[in-house]
């Protein structure tokens, strides 16, 4: 009896070695939440010098939030995470990130109004918008929602909106935070140093 | 402990007890902005915070977060309230991600470090003024 369990037993024993052994060294454990399959994505949109395509940044890790300029809370809260994360990276890690704020408001938002936004948080970071048509489909891109509230008049409304940071490494989504992950700047960081 | 708050009404009626927090200083370009601080009602009657003003902003509203599940992910927002009550005993976190006092309308862009005041009015006619430093957080 106990030599028949033996051959099986250490059949599985080995079978374990070979699945450690095979287990690749250092990963990362990721904070954000990691896209299994990392999507292809791409858009262009207004700059302050003018059109932004996505893939000219593709030599950086792109972290995306889309928000809008009237948001006294939410927006800021967020803006200001990338910012204590961004700062917490050594200048040569910084050359390969960039920040892009992406206005889901571009009737009150001109391009020159997102970027000189995002810039007030960080002078590398950049601020996009577009046409309503173009904002939307980019937003369908990442799966962003956002809808007008509370609207009071032409320029008097707030807007609800997906408030997830999106990271792009060479063209592709591949890493999101949450709005309350983004705030826990070791982890953010720790998660952007992997991904670099 | 920066305890920067004078009572303006009658301290008979001094329930309400402000612990300041900040204004947030928000890219020049954005004419609104988020004030911070915790509102507390020590008396023995309920609190009603109907409305606020600064020398700042056009006008200040309470706002409450609005949080919601789409597709996966977090929809944020925010909603207006006509009011605020504070039950006798209770308390208001005004703070990122649950209620702010958005300061509407600002007169001139704000610089970190300064002093911004703030006049809280309750429904009782009692006034309590509180002073908010302008701090990027």
């Amino acid at each position: 009896m106990k030599g028949k369990l033996l051959l099986p037993v250490l059949l599985v024993l080995a079978l374990v070695g070979v699945a450690y052994l095979l287990l690749p060294k250092g990963s990362h454990a990721f904070y954000g939440t990691r896209l299994l399959n990392p999507k292809p994505v791409d858009f262009t949109l207004e700059g302050p010098q003018g059109p932004v395509q996505l893939s000219q940044l593709k030599d950086k890790l792109v972290l995306i939030f889309f928000g809008y300029v009237h948001c006294p809370d939410v927006c800021p809260t967020t803006m200001l995470a990338l910012k204590r994360a961004y700062e917490k990276l050594s200048p040569k890690e910084q050359e390969r990130v960039q920040v892009v704020f992406i206005s889901v408001d571009p009737e009150r938002d001109t391009p020159e109004i997102a970027d000189q936004y995002a810039k007030g948080f960080h002078p590398s970071f950049l601020g996009l918008t577009g046409s309503p048509e173009t904002i939307q489909e980019v937003a369908r891109t990442f799966g962003v929602y956002y809808q007008k509230t509370q609207y009071r008049g032409p320029g008097e409304y707030l807007v609800d909106h997906t408030a997830t940071t999106f990271a792009v490494k060479e063209g592709k989504l591949v890493l999101l935070f949450s709005p309350d992950k983004v705030e826990e700047t070791p982890r953010v960081v720790d998660d952007l140093r992997a991904l670099l | 402990m920066r305890w920067l708050l004078i009572l303006l009404g009658s301290l008979a009626l001094a329930q309400p007890v402000v612990t300041p927090g900040w204004v947030r200083l928000v890219p020049p370009v954005v004419k609104d902005t988020a004030a911070y601080l915790t509102l507390e009602n020590r008396g023995k009657t309920p609190l009603r915070l109907v409305g606020a003003e600064t020398e700042v902003a056009e006008r200040v509203s309470f706002h409450q977060d609005h949080r919601e599940h789409r597709g996966g992910q977090v929809v944020l927002g925010m909603r207006p309230l006509p009011y605020l009550d504070i039950p006798p005993g209770g308390r208001v976190e005004f703070r990122p991600g649950k209620y702010h006092l958005m300061l509407e309308g600002l007169k001139r862009p704000l610089k970190a470090g300064e002093k911004v005041a703030l006049v809280l009015r309750f429904q009782d006619g009692s006034r309590l003024k509180v002073i908010l430093p302008v701090e990027m957080r």
